[in-house]
């Protein structure tokens, strides 16, 4: 799977590598949403643990159950806990960012952000497993655990790409024109906000995914049972040498997820003009500022 | 089978420890032609706890600990693979007429400190479990029996203990966690002195423990130079011992053994047998105060389907009883089979089909989540409708003493009348299923007064019947315990946790 | 320059601070307590009141908070409730394995995405930046546990040509045994250095296109020079800045890499005192992450208003 990765990256155009993204990125998508609805069809019945073959085409899993149930099952929780988490830190961060970044109040900023920035030290990990506990494997919990430790840091990223924006020509020209501050923040600032936290978000749904695995894999996120394709990889890895599908299989969905995910946020990124600045959206903006 | 002449007389014990010593020799010869040679340092990997990894011989009881308590210390007594007890430190023992005072003989032995061991020592060291003062002592509450004040030190090698209720097994009790002899100048649990093969020489709890060989040890001084125990979770065991880092892998499961098969430096030494594995109801509400629906439970059990999936296909059937293969274990009962249609029939009567009922479960051991969806969708066949909750592994047990009315259960080896007067009495700490029956009491505490063994034996088998038949225990599997061992070490022998052979260095050998 | 370092001091004072009573609450209140834990398979229930009370876990939870911040304050970090030793002990024995992998990881991080990073960067559109570009991709898209087990079940298992676990090793043996090291910072690198190579990539391209320096190069300096003294660090800012908010992924890795070689650290105590709720230590460590982390974003944001002094980041 990686060779194909690697060969649709160093084709020469560039529609390429937004094709092979998407394609990467569609499969596991699509098996996430559509999976549980093929799932009772497809699953086989279940055999001895970790066998190959036997009327199950990726084998079992240690408990005998069939993989390619698993697998068809495991995409939801797995890709949308993660996705979930970003989106409601986007929404609470975003907003967050926004406001304390177009606001005429030095104290309405620092009342907005003060609270969040005392957050972002905290351990991410640190945060998942004690939230799990209380909530034995809830994966709601899981995601409101995740997306708590990002909005600071997407807090602060969008009111850093938000003040550019709003010090901008254009913003100041709005001004002049005596549009609304609504419809500057809302129309002109907020969509420029748009790239770079466009570019952000795939990364951090990417580290999110990352989180919520690593918090499976050390047996402190979801039930060890769950139909979960972290939870599958962790609950399988013994197994690795006598069924290797168990492990293979949802890792590589998980792979397929962020690596065409990348991928494609990287297409759009230059397909929307912002080639150079890439994944670094405000950051080169303040470096040119700088110089 | 032999547990009452023990009471008797001297000979009998001296025979049946020869017995036991020839059968390890065979047992020893087996797995090499080499003659055991001095020297190395061996490296054992036991399931780690982290700080709760702990020194002090009469509080420590998990595996590690008690693998690093075995090489410092020695018991009174032990037991051997049939969990009977077998002389150590007490070279033999008699008791009165009526069971109530024991004189234990002991041998000579030597502390590493130099002094020798004395009966002020053994009294020394049941004073400090008896303790009142300490809430951590685990044999504080089996061996409250013995009325310390009244008991003494009949000249320097001759205890005499004496009891406040009749015990024909208290040799039994003595064998058990939490027993080890100290020596009475004995007072930083950091600077352990015992008898044992091994001294201490460092320990980091959660990781790693060094013991150097004692040269003076009564059974014969080992063979390794130095021993080290170290802690870690399973994977790092598994690979510790296929990477040739370590020489011995505590506790391996199915998975790994079928992983190393054809592996030429790891074999595996699997003990049958060795535990139990199951599931426990609350008897003392509904719906299992009404037998018929526990009965309804223990029928819609797949029992061969949970051994091959939860344990890989390692271990045995169970039969609702604990300790199979061990002494007082009642061989005649026939095996319980699944029956569906009378399992749906009892659901019916008790009222249970149909009903929504939680199984109250943990990652406590790796087993159990496994056990109990596997066992839920089992059920389900037969119309009862299981869901499973999984609680915080870390306090499990100890919530499980009141909450849950489907819990899961694992026990390792322990001799059955522990097994039943820690967990079925009216006022055992462990009593899980609330098995509170004043007639169960009395008649438990009949047969631990009963001097002859078969009218003892046939005593305790009927309240294991009485158990399977109307408890809360649904016993399923026995699991094998797997322990991996490099090619390079020999004379690693197969014996139950918790008995004399078991995690036993002294005895072992490096090429 | 002053005034901004005490303010950012003073805000992370007051940080730890929120911190530790945020901690204190999260873990109190978890369910079961040390008692319960210590005494988890053994023991009926009249014991753990006994246990519960010697450890004074019966008092009122501000006063045992008020307790330990009383101790924090005199330096005194409290005593483990699960083994009896002081905190200090208990973590300051555990730091050295941790120090060691994050000090070997946060030395070879900077370079290895530097060079990787500029490379692609100052090549944009060849074959090399593609490369580099789809290794890093790729790289970046694996989990830091698949990494792991793939590492030693390859490395470790199959060809044995490294250790694939740190078993029965102490901080000593690191130093006569540098290989044990390999494997687990190749896992902590793995992310992080995509992370940052990518950032410097783009800061590079993004520099090279800046009017500034096509202005520069058009006046015929060289594209070395240019290249060198204005490009580089511009290029750097934002690698600076993100690694400073890689601190996290390098705890998160730090967990996954203990764990899986079981190495004796800190993230191991960590994941034990939470097991064990052992309050007094979880605080601890948690305080000293999160001060070292504070501690890195500062560094960052010192170093960010050095190089660009007006941007953003440093406000």
């Amino acid at each position: 799977m990686s060779a194909a990765t690697t060969a649709a990256a160093r084709r020469p155009r560039r529609t390429f590598p937004a094709a092979g993204g998407l394609l990467l990125l569609g499969v596991p998508v699509l098996i996430a949403v559509f999976g549980p609805l093929l799932a009772p069809a497809l699953t086989g019945p279940e055999g001895a643990p970790y066998v190959l073959g036997d009327g199950h085409p990726l084998g079992t899993d240690g408990m005998g159950r069939d993989v390619l149930g698993l697998l068809l099952r495991g995409g939801r929780s797995a890709l949308g806990v993660a996705t979930g988490a970003v989106l409601l830190a986007y929404v609470l961060g975003g907003l967050l960012g926004l406001v304390a970044a177009t606001t005429r109040h030095r104290w309405l900023e620092e009342v907005l952000l003060r609270p969040v920035e005392v957050l972002l030290p905290l351990p991410s990990l640190l945060v998942i497993s004690v939230v799990a506990v209380w909530w034995r494997g809830s994966p709601l919990a899981v995601a409101l655990a995740v997306s708590v430790v990002n909005v600071p840091a997407v807090a602060r990223l969008v009111r850093a790409a938000a003040l550019s924006a709003a010090d901008s020509p254009v913003a100041e020209a709005m001004r002049l024109q005596g549009e609304s501050r609504l419809r500057i923040t809302g129309g002109y600032v907020g969509r420029a906000v748009l790239p770079a936290a466009a570019a952000d978000a795939g990364n951090r749904v990417t580290t999110a995914v990352f989180t919520v695995a690593a918090a499976n894999f050390l047996g402190l996120g979801m039930e060890p049972t769950a139909p979960d394709w972290a939870v599958t990889v962790a609950g399988s890895r013994e197994g690795l040498l006598v069924q290797p599908l168990a492990v293979c299989a949802p890792a590589a969905m998980l792979v397929m997820f962020t690596v065409g995910l990348n991928l494609s946020a990287d297409a759009w990124l230059r397909r929307t003009g912002l080639s150079g600045r890439d994944a670094a959206g405000p950051p080169a903006d303040s470096v040119r500022k700088g110089a | 089978m032999a547990t009452a002449s023990f009471v008797r007389s001297r000979r009998s014990v001296l025979s049946l420890a020869g017995g036991a010593a020839l059968l390890t020799a065979c047992g020893a010869s087996a797995d090499s032609s080499s003659k055991p040679s001095k020297g190395g340092t061996i490296r054992a990997v036991f399931p780690g706890f982290g700080a709760k990894e702990t020194l002090d011989p009469h509080v420590g009881r998990q595996f590690v600990d008690m693998a690093r308590f075995k090489a410092v210390f020695d018991k009174l007594v032990d037991f051997d693979a049939k969990l009977r007890p077998v002389p150590r430190l007490a070279e033999r023992w008699e008791a009165d007429e009526d069971l109530t005072v024991w004189r234990f003989t002991l041998r000579k032995a030597q502390f590493h400190d130099g002094r020798p061991l004395e009966a002020e020592d053994v009294l020394f060291t049941l004073s400090r479990i008896l303790d009142p003062d300490s809430s951590e002592r685990l044999a504080k509450n089996s061996l409250s029996l013995i009325d310390l004040k009244r008991s003494r030190a009949a000249g320097s090698r001759t205890v005499e203990l004496r009891l406040t209720r009749p015990e024909a097994d208290l040799p039994s009790l003595l064998a058990f966690t939490g027993t080890y002899v100290v020596s009475r100048r004995y007072r930083d649990p950091a600077k352990p002195v015992g008898t044992g093969p091994f001294r201490f020489v460092s320990f980091t709890p959660g990781r790693s423990f060094v013991g150097r060989r004692f040269d003076d040890y009564w059974d014969g001084a080992a063979h390794a130079d130095e021993l080290r125990i170290l802690s870690a979770e399973p994977e790092a065991r598994a690979n510790a011992v296929r990477a040739g880092e370590a020489e011995y892998a505590h506790e391996v499961s199915a998975t790994f053994a079928r992983t190393v098969e054809s592996h030429p430096d790891v074999r595996i030494v699997s003990t049958p047998r060795s535990g139990v594995e199951g599931i426990l109801l609350k008897t003392d509400r509904p719906p299992f105060d009404d037998p018929d629906a526990a009965m309804a439970l223990k029928l819609a059990a797949d029992r061969e389907r949970l051994v091959e999936v939860v344990l890989g296909g390692r271990g045995a059937v169970g039969n609702d009883m604990y300790g199979k293969g061990f002494a007082y274990y009642p061989e005649d009962v026939p095996q319980r089979e699944r029956d569906v249609a009378e399992a749906r029939r009892l659901a019916r009567r008790s009222g249970i089909h149909g009903k929504k009922l939680v199984f109250y479960t943990s990652t406590a051991a790796d087993s159990f989540v496994d056990a109990a969806q596997l066992f839920a969708r089992q059920a389900a066949e037969a119309g009862l409708r299981i869901e499973v909750e999984t609680g915080p592994p870390e306090s499990y047990f100890t919530d499980i003493i009141d909450t849950g009315a489907i819990t899961s259960h694992r026990s390792g080896a322990m001799p059955i009348p522990t097994y039943l007067s820690e967990r079925l009495l009216s006022k055992a700490p462990q009593n899980v299923t609330r098995w509170r029956h004043p007639d169960f009491d009395a008649d438990f505490a009949e047969a631990r007064a009963t001097r002859d063994e078969a009218r003892r034996s046939r005593r305790y088998q009927k309240l294991q019947r009485t158990l399977r038949d109307e408890g809360g225990q649904l016993l399923w599997g026995h699991p094998d315990w797997m322990n991996a061992v490099s090619s390079r070490l020999h004379g690693v022998r197969k014996a139950p946790p918790n008995t004399r052979d078991w995690a036993r260095f002294d005895t072992v050998w490096l090429d | 320059m002053i005034r901004y370092l005490l303010r950012r001091l003073g805000l992370a004072a007051v940080q730890l601070g929120v911190l530790a009573v945020l901690v204190f609450a999260l873990t109190s209140l978890l369910p079961g307590d040390a008692a319960a834990v210590r005494f988890n398979e053994q023991a009926g229930l009249g014991q753990i009141t006994e246990l519960r009370a010697q450890l004074g876990l019966d008092r009122p939870l501000l006063e045992r908070f008020a307790d330990w911040a009383g101790g924090l304050l005199t330096g005194d970090l409290g005593t483990s409730l699960m083994s009896g030793d002081p905190v200090t002990g208990v973590i300051t024995g555990s730091l050295g394995a941790t120090a060691v992998l994050a000090g070997a990881t946060l030395v070879l991080v900077l370079p290895l995405s530097l060079v990787l990073g500029l490379a692609a960067g100052l090549r944009e559109g060849t074959r090399l930046d593609r490369a580099v570009s789809a290794v890093v991709l790729v790289l970046n898209g694996i989990p830091d546990f698949v990494l792991a087990l793939a590492l030693v079940a390859l490395f470790g298992l199959q060809l044995g040509w490294l250790p694939a676990t740190w078993v029965g090793t102490d901080g000593t043996d690191l130093l006569l045994r540098p290989a044990l090291l390999v494997l687990p910072v190749t896992v902590l690198l793995a992310r992080t250095v995509c992370l940052l190579a990518r950032q410097v990539r783009a800061g590079t391209v993004a520099a090279l296109h800046a009017g500034y320096v096509v202005q520069a190069r058009r006046l015929g300096v060289p594209r070395r020079t240019v290249v060198l003294r204005h490009a580089l660090p511009n290029a750097a800012l934002p690698g600076v800045q993100e690694l400073a908010r890689t601190g996290d992924h390098l705890l998160g890795g730090v967990l996954i890499v203990e764990a899986v070689f079981a190495v004796p650290g800190t993230a191991t105590v960590m994941i034990d005192a939470v097991r064990g709720r052992d309050v007094p230590v979880i605080q601890s460590v948690i305080l000293l992450l999160a001060a070292v982390a504070l501690a890195l974003n500062l560094a960052a944001d010192l170093l960010c208003h050095r190089l660009a002094p007006r941007s953003e980041a440093a406000r």
